[in-house]
């Protein structure tokens, strides 16, 4: 090391094994290195947007889009703008999010206990089931089930069950409501469906206490959902039988006009079909394993003490295990929620008009790098919402813990 | 008269066990209809599985037409590689194989090496996988004998990778890592091809098929662990700069689709370098998965690096290491012993993640399948079947990889100290 070198300290410390001065300047250095990157790459970008005629910008978004969306919750029209099909598009990525997110956490619960339950058949059925979605491709599952549903017949050689559900290849139609029939008798049905979940829950309560008192028993749960399915459905049928009218107006699909379109009802249209199954079909192996490895986490004892209480399995499971594994399951399950929102960007190509496929469609005729900059924003909010979610429930749990 | 004398004193010999619980039927009892529950669930779950397993087996045997599997054959394997576009004069076929080879030589060394069941048995698959494939029964013009030949040539390159293990002084590991990074520089460049070597180029363009996702989720198995682990170093460092720097990056990456980044990795990521730079999409696309995948790996680390027990650093600080030293020596290897399953389910994704690279255009095996389906009277009702061994393939990688992480897992003994 030469003299001068070895010469220069600062507090009496060589300056290269001073700490803060080190660290000062691994700060600096890199700071200036990412900075001067960063303006490096955006230069460049400019400048081959001016000289190379490279398209930039975001006039178009007040402009008509001009092309029909398949599949819209909103109203839309091909004469609406850009920015409002993107949002037409972001709400189907919602929505496709919201049910995928609903069904796979239901089936991922069901096979994850599937799992570790004591019926060797059952177990190695959920473990088939996980190692075989959980390594393959999601893309490849999506186009499975697309050619799938394709192979369906067609509109009109369609399978037709009971006059009311039509399955074929452009989808699957089944009886739903169509709009509000009787407003004052919704009302009422509304009130009494409401007394009943009410009643339910007084009912189960009661009959849990009486469990705890004394002993035997006396099934509070099941009793409490058949009072409570009891007083809806009762309602409805005394309602509508007596005053003759129904609260809510039905719709049941049929053929329609000259090339049997099934029109009416509710139609879940084959491009959401495929995403909902494919994604759930994935996402449910991922969150099983969560499932199985929050159970697992539990001390075994916590299970022979609530079954030594007098506990049935399924009572031990519902009452002790889960409330102690949801501790552990919730921050990884949350990260999957954000996968599977992620996820949805592959539906356009299996044809479900999501942010990215529409984005992909519109690039043919706008500028793709502005198009993927507004696209790449709304996925960041979507993701930094959940990570939100996640943190808040962090923040929640630890305070828990502290008490 | 004589009678039998039966009151012996002593213990009678003990009955054996009620049938209930032996063999067979005290298996069946014991995890199938153990509770009335568990036997209702059986007999529903069986019925439901015979009628499954019948219709399944009547569709893979009678109903699907597997022709259009064997129609595409090769190009699974190759993709265009060999076409007349890539290459004038279709003689490219052994550049491929070659690379084969030197990968069945690496299988060899770590056998030789390792010297465990595990090792031995993935060389011996790989290789028997091969030998096997050098018998499919194309006609001549479909699949020359040189083509075989090559093939079956893999079981000498693994013999001599093991050999030059066990009977020289390679059979190291640290060699069996120089040896890998050769040999994945060298097929890289064996792919490509040097004109002044009077090897002509293939256009990285023209890479497709299953090699084309080996390549990137090899490139980003191997690249993105190091820059994870720095970007989970920089996160928990106390510098702010560097810290926030992590984390921007980080959470950029992980919160948008990787589609979202293939498409700018074409269409943006180009116009940040100068016109003169060599425009390259496949390398673009590695470098966008690579990142991709190093920001959730950093994320894993960064989990193993947490749960650590402070203490271990303070030991090591007092042992006089310097902080360099104590992150290298003391908390990584620890931090990485116990987040290898989520390092590796992070590999498994990665490799699942290079079928994306179907939505840019390029000809990876999935759109590979795709092309053969699309547009084709022939294979029109096909396209099941097509995408079934498309995932089988991919499933054989994936389920390999999870399969060798438990084992390592095991032998690490994590979970147990």
């Amino acid at each position: 090391m030469p003299a001068f070198l070895r010469n220069l300290t600062y507090e009496g410390v060589p300056v290269w094994r001073h700490a803060r001065i080190v660290q000062w300047t691994i700060q600096i250095v890199s700071g200036v290195a990412a900075v001067a990157l960063v303006l490096w790459f955006v230069a460049n970008i400019g400048l081959a947007i001016d000289s190379r005629n490279i398209p930039f910008g975001f006039g178009f978004l007040d402009t008509e889009y001009q092309t029909p969306i398949g599949e819209h919750f909103i109203p839309y029209d091909p004469s609406n703008s850009y920015l409002y099909a993107l949002i037409v598009a972001a709400v189907n990525t919602l929505v496709i999010a919201v049910f995928g997110i609903i069904l796979a956490t239901i089936l991922g619960i069901l096979i994850g206990v599937a799992r570790l339950s004591s019926n060797w058949l059952v177990a190695k059925l959920a473990l088939a089931y996980v190692e075989f979605f959980r390594n393959v491709p999601l893309l490849v599952q999506l186009l499975f089930w697309f050619f799938i549903i394709l192979a369906l017949p067609p509109v009109r050689e369609g399978i037709v069950l009971l006059d009311a559900f039509y399955v074929n290849n452009s989808g699957i139609s089944l009886p739903g409501p169509s709009g509000i029939g009787n407003g004052a008798i919704l009302g009422i049905w509304m009130a009494l469906a409401i007394a009943g979940i009410a009643g339910g829950v007084y009912v189960s309560r009661r009959l849990a206490e009486r469990e705890l008192k004394l002993g035997g028993v006396a099934h509070p749960l099941l009793t409490g959902w058949a009072v409570a399915i009891a007083v809806i459905v009762g309602s409805w049928l005394i309602l509508s039988v007596v005053t003759g009218m129904s609260p809510i107006e039905w719709s049941v699909p049929g053929p329609e006009g000259r090339f049997g379109r099934i029109a009416g009802g509710i139609t879940l249209r084959a491009g959401m079909l495929v995403v909902l199954i494919g994604l759930v079909m994935y996402t449910a192996a991922f969150i099983a394993e969560i499932v199985r490895a929050g159970i697992q986490s539990v001390g075994k004892g916590q299970v022979e003490a609530g079954r030594a209480l007098g506990l049935t399995p399924m009572g031990a499971l519902r009452s002790v295990i889960f409330p102690q594994a949801l501790r552990v399951i919730i921050p990884p399950l949350i990260s999957q929620y954000l996968n599977l929102t992620k996820n949805s960007s592959l539906g356009g190509a299996v044809g479900f008009p999501e942010l990215t496929g529409v984005g992909i469609t519109m690039t043919q005729r706008e500028p793709a790098i502005s198009i993927f900059i507004l696209i790449m924003l709304s996925y960041l909010a979507m993701s930094l919402t959940w990570s939100l979610i996640g943190n808040l429930y962090n923040r929640y749990i630890s305070f828990e813990r502290s008490r | 008269m004589t009678t039998k004398q039966t009151n012996e004193t002593g213990p009678a010999p003990a009955l054996p066990p009620p049938i209930l619980d032996r063999g067979a039927v005290g298996w069946a009892h014991a995890n199938l209809f153990n509770n009335k529950f568990n036997a209702s669930l059986t007999i529903v779950v069986g019925i439901a599985l015979v009628f499954a397993l019948w219709f399944a087996i009547r569709w893979v045997f009678f109903e699907a037409d597997w022709a259009v599997v064997a129609n595409v054959g090769g190009r699974f394997l190759i993709g265009n590689y060999n076409s007349d576009q890539a290459c004038p004069g279709n003689d490219c076929f052994w550049r491929p194989q070659v690379s084969l080879m030197m990968v069945t030589f690496l299988m060899g060394m770590g056998w030789g090496v390792a010297g465990s069941k595990l090792m031995r048995n993935l060389a011996l698959i790989t290789v028997g996988a091969c030998v096997l494939l050098a018998f499919i029964p194309y006609s001549a013009e479909r699949m020359g004998m040189d083509v075989r030949l090559l093939l079956v040539a893999n079981v000498a390159s693994m013999a001599a990778g093991w050999a030059l293990a066990r009977y020289t002084r390679f059979g190291t590991v640290k060699w069996v890592v120089i040896f890998s990074v050769v040999v994945f520089v060298l097929s890289l460049l064996v792919l490509q091809g040097a004109s002044f070597l009077g090897i002509q180029t293939v256009d990285s363009r023209q890479w497709s098929g299953l090699q084309l996702n080996l390549i990137l989720a090899l490139a980003g198995i191997v690249l993105s662990l190091p820059i994870g682990i720095l970007l989970a170093l920089g996160r928990r460092s106390h510098l702010p700069v560097v810290k926030w720097l992590c984390v921007v990056f980080i959470e950029v990456f992980r919160g948008v689709p990787l589609i979202t980044l293939l498409f700018m990795s074409q269409h943006l990521v180009p116009l940040a370098f100068p016109a003169t730079f060599p425009r390259n999409d496949l390398f673009n696309a590695g470098v966008v998965i690579t990142l991709f995948s190093s920001a959730y790996m950093a994320e894993n680390i960064r989990g193993g690096l947490q749960a650590l027990h402070p203490g271990q650093a303070e030991a090591a600080r007092a042992l006089g290491l310097a902080s360099w030293q104590t992150t290298l020596f003391i908390s990584l290897p620890q931090a990485i012993r116990n987040v290898i399953p989520a390092i590796v389910g992070q590999f498994i994704s990665l490799f699942k993640d290079t079928s994306l690279v179907y939505i840019i255009g390029m000809l990876d095996i999935v759109n590979i399948a795709r092309k053969a389906v699309e547009g084709r009277v022939e294979f029109q009702g096909s396209a099941p079947e097509i995408f079934l061994f498309v995932g089988i393939v991919f499933w054989i990688f994936t389920y390999t990889m999870s399969y060798v992480s438990q084992r390592i897992e095991r032998n690490l003994g994590v979970g147990q100290r």
